[in-house]
């Protein structure tokens, strides 16, 4: 007996659908009612989003249109404070998004080159060690080169180098040079995925046609590899861009000491100060500007050329033989990602252990961890285990984390659903479109939007600021892009030929769920909530500004602390962050057997 | 034009090709066939130069390129040599005209010289309408042709295939054989073709070489090797249908069927589809199988038998009313077309 109908869009047939067709078919008069299957849930979803992500956008900028606030675009843009106030900040906006992204492309792509096209040795090593700053939070990285290269200017601890005796000039201290080179180091592993999985699908016959033509290796570098490679390249170029100009925590603890503001830091300022719709003026500037860039990449990227998906049977891998510069090559890889990962991670353990920074290697106690107050020591704070502002700022961020995990899992799942079982028509155009808005949006832009949003009361609803709600909904608005792909991904390795197989032995929807579609989808779902958790935990730029006294958390109080001259407070709160997402990022990587097409001899 | 002297190419622990010789005129259309894993592929990347041999020589036209023994290979590109890669290797970024000018471009033609090469080979193919297209843009067939107006366009003395057929469907398939085929004696040079389907061999060839665990099981015409198989691994790999095999134990097909012509011998006996009939009746010249399938072709029907390890296929002149479950008697000639010994090597 069939009891299904065949489903009107072909495939995408999964748990839902199943629930949804099988009611249809087992009571028609029901089905009936129902004119337009699927219009409830798709109306229900696109309100959801809506209230998510574009209510809190549309917000901010009807904020900056109120009468009373519409003056503060020309205070912006065109005052005697814009100077100060927009253009240099975007000035040293560009010049950190350029010089980042054409710091990581150069960085990622030699990595990325060396790794999927070349014999250097430990390729496997370097690739997964390559992959590892983007999870180490670039406060964490920032606070390390404070450790180390920190000068007597802005006053307070100085750093190692300076306890060694060295004189660190202040270019190297503070301002563009060590914010670059602290973004440089976060973001190049950005640059390094995206361009080693396009390296990767470049047939290696390709090349050994243009070798049989007899092009040399220049000729075959600059006529082939790179033109194949290009797309990758922009799309490094342009994902690592965004993510400099939106970074916050950088240039807050790099540049903000001798003065030098991004428009993050800028419009962080004006929030703090009261300015409100300044700032929000600043953010939706800053969102034009990094979307700008992403959707210029994206442009470049599809269009006629796009030529990721080429015939690829029989192809197979050919390492290009380094010959005398293997060992060179291979220690020049090493040392980026050593200096990457492992130092910055071993300094700030070691600043937390050390009584003062200028010498991280001596006297080391645990007083900052585990000792009593002590007015003689860091104006009488006590040690992290005994601060019960900490204590607690651990219990809201992991509490932040495993409850966001779960919520944007459960909105990227049914987004997801949406989109693979009603593929046409308005209104999943519309859910597609909405669910990818806030990739567009820098974090502290986004907390600005929940600040203007929520902050006040709205008609009888208190307002929500200061409070875990408020933290849970931004986060999983925040978080919506990410946790749809993820959702996809599951959708897809459950739906279609698999369900519909065990469908065909005459297994019920039940046992289908129990004996097929949860197993397949379990190690993926909690492989992407684990990873909503770590983007969670270690975030500090969505977060900063709608942190609260009464709703403390890790990374926030580490900035705090650090601006406030507690190195040793903030390196110790970061290495906590630093063990609790390489811990769930572990996991999360053994639960999806992560695919690095990339490291395949 | 082409010799290969007891060619070797090892990797690591595993010897993909062990010890092969052999040599074709100008002009030849020499075919690499067998399974997959045979050393055939091996073979042509060795002679294109993008592998050098662990030892063994191989001469173009009297001229060494590689010689494994003393670790010296001649540069794929000075070999007068093209390659058509399995995959086609078109790259992605150029447009079809862009893919042939640019090895043109490379050997350093003006260019007059490239636009005229590139229209002749564009309409020696046959795809002067796609010049402007992108390879993700045309079909696998017309990527096939593109491929090969690239390999043509420098006027290599020699072409190399690697399977480029098998990414096709069966119709192209046939259609692109003849057009290979047109493609060699239009230009005039010796081809060696890669493959895994003996139809490709027997239809194209002038030379076959049969290829088994690195090492060639024979090399000869496609007639020959039908005619007068030297192995049974040739015998039961070339042919459509191929020829039948019942081994042969102690004088006896089978160990049962006992035949005074087999003088008390241990091995196998040939016996080719149209020398098997079908009986009515089990007798003491009929093996019996269980019926498997009936394939009607060129007005004659191939009828296969199986049971155990034997298979059996015979021609008949009408479709039989058999169905699965019944059995199927063959009937065997006076005496097989060919004995083989237990090492599967043809018997005088």
């Amino acid at each position: 007996m069939i009891r299904v109908p065949p489903s009107p869009s072909g495939r995408g047939a999964s748990v839902l659908s199943d629930i949804l067709m099988s009611t249809q078919s087992r009571n028609r008069s029901f089905k009936d009612a129902f004119l337009s299957p699927g219009l409830g849930l798709k109306a229900a979803v696109l309100v959801l989003l809506t209230v998510l992500v574009a209510a809190p956008l549309l917000k901010v900028f009807g904020a900056t249109l109120a009468p009373g606030a519409w003056s503060a675009w020309s205070d912006v843009l065109a005052s005697n404070l814009s100077r100060n106030l927009f253009w240099l900040p975007l000035a040293n906006t560009m010049i950190l998004g350029a010089g980042v992204a054409t710091g990581c492309v150069l960085v990622g792509g030699f990595l990325a080159w060396l790794v999927v096209m070349t014999d250097v040795p430990f390729r496997r090593t370097i690739g997964l060690l390559a992959t590892l700053p983007f999870m180490i939070p670039s406060f964490a990285t920032a606070l390390a080169w404070g450790s180390l290269f920190r000068n007597a200017r802005v006053g307070g601890q100085i750093g190692f180098l300076e306890g060694l005796g060295f004189s660190v000039p202040d270019w190297l201290a503070w301002g563009m040079v060590p914010t670059l080179v602290v973004l440089i180091a976060h973001y190049y592993s950005l640059a390094f995925t995206v361009i080693a999985a396009a390296l990767a699908t470049v047939n290696s016959d390709l090349v050994e046609a243009a070798q049989m033509t007899g092009a040399g290796r220049r000729r075959i570098f600059l006529g082939i590899i790179l033109p194949v490679a290009l797309p990758a390249l922009v799309a490094g170029a342009s994902l690592t861009f965004a993510g400099a100009v939106s970074n916050f925590a950088a240039p807050a603890l790099l540049g903000l000491p001798v003065r030098m503001q991004t428009l993050a830091t800028r419009l962080y300022g004006m929030i703090e100060i009261g300015q409100a719709e300044r700032g929000y003026v600043l953010a939706i500037l800053l969102i034009l500007v990094s979307a700008f860039f992403l959707w210029a990449g994206n442009r470049v990227i599809s269009g006629r050329r796009s030529y990721a998906t080429i015939t690829g049977k029989g192809g197979r891998a050919k390492r290009f033989a380094l010959g005398t510069a293997r060992l060179p090559l291979f220690v020049a890889a090493l040392s980026i990602c050593v200096l990457t990962t492992v130092v910055p991670v071993a300094i700030l353990i070691a600043s937390s252990l050390a009584p003062s920074s200028s010498a991280l290697f001596s006297d080391w106690s645990l007083h900052y961890w585990i000792g009593a107050s002590d007015p003689a020591i860091a104006r009488g704070q006590a040690g992290i285990w005994n601060n019960p502002l900490i204590l607690s700022a651990t219990g809201v961020t992991v509490g932040l984390g495993v409850t966001v995990a779960f919520s944007a899992s459960l909105v990227g799942l049914l987004v997801a659903f949406v989109l693979a079982r009603f593929r046409s028509g308005f209104l999943s155009a519309a859910i597609n479109q909405i669910s990818f808005l806030p990739l567009l949006v820098p974090g502290i832009a986004f907390g600005a939007a929940y600040v203007a949003l929520l902050g006040a009361p709205i008609g009888p609803l208190p307002a929500l600021y200061g409070t875990f709600l408020l933290l849970v909904v931004a986060a999983t608005a925040y978080l919506v892009p990410f946790a749809v792909q993820t959702g996809r991904a599951v959708i897809q390795q459950v739906s279609g030929d698999l369900d519909e197989s065990a469908r065909m032995t005459g297994a019920g929807f039940l046992r289908r769920l129990l004996a097929i579609t949860v197993p397949l989808a379990i190690r993926g779902l909690s492989a992407g909530a684990l990873i909503v958790f770590v983007k969670i935990v270690r975030d500090l730029s969505l977060v900063v500004l709608l942190f609260t006294p009464t709703m403390p958390l890790l990374s926030v109080l580490a900035y705090r602390y650090a601006s406030d001259g507690f190195t040793q407070f903030a390196n110790a709160l970061t290495v906590v962050v630093l063990v609790i997402s390489v811990a769930a990022t572990l996991l999360a990587n053994r639960l999806q057997a992560k695919s690095q097409p990339w490291l395949q001899s | 034009m082409i010799q290969i002297e007891s060619l070797h190419k090892q990797f690591g622990s595993y010897e993909a090709v062990q010890g092969v010789s052999l040599s074709v005129p100008k002009g030849a259309f020499l075919v690499l066939v067998g399974p997959s894993g045979c050393g055939k592929s091996t073979i042509l990347r060795m002679l294109a130069g993008l592998e050098a041999p662990t030892s063994g020589t191989i001469a173009f036209g009297g001229k060494t390129v590689s010689d494994g023994g003393r670790g010296w290979v001649i540069e794929p590109s000075r070999r007068d040599a093209g390659l058509v890669f399995q995959s086609y290797a078109l790259w992605p970024h150029m447009t079809v005209a862009g893919n042939i000018d640019w090895p043109l471009k490379v050997a350093g033609l003006d260019r007059d010289k490239r636009r005229e090469r590139v229209g002749e080979v564009l309409d020696l193919l046959g795809i002067g309408q796609l010049a402007d297209r992108y390879p993700n843009e045309i079909s696998g067939g017309q990527q096939q042709r593109v491929a090969i107006a690239r390999m043509i366009a420098p006027k290599p003395g020699i072409l190399l295939f690697d399977e480029p057929l098998s990414n096709l469907d069966a119709k192209l398939r046939v259609e692109m054989r003849t057009e290979l085929l047109r493609v060699h004696r239009a230009t005039d040079a010796t081809s060696v073709y890669v493959t895994h389907d003996q139809v490709e061999a027997m239809t194209m060839a002038t030379h076959v070489a049969v290829m088994n665990g690195g090492r060639i099981e024979q090399f000869a015409s496609p007639g020959e090797l039908v005619v007068r198989p030297r192995t049974a691994f040739v015998a039961t790999f070339v042919g459509t249908p191929p020829a039948n095999l019942v081994p042969v134990v102690n004088g006896a097909y089978c160990g049962r069927l006992a035949d005074a012509a087999l003088a008390g011998r241990n091995g196998s006996a040939m016996f080719r589809p149209e020398e098997l009939t079908l009986a009515e009746k089990p007798s003491d010249r009929t093996l019996t199988l269980d019926y498997a399938e009936a394939s009607p072709m060129a007005g004659r029907v191939m009828v296969t038998g199986i049971r155990g390890d034997l298979r059996l296929t015979a021609i008949t002149d009408s479709l039989p009313s058999f169905s699965v479950g019944d059995e199927v008697h063959f009937q065997l000639p006076p005496a097989p077309s060919m004995f083989f010994t237990p090492e599967g090597v043809r018997a005088q």
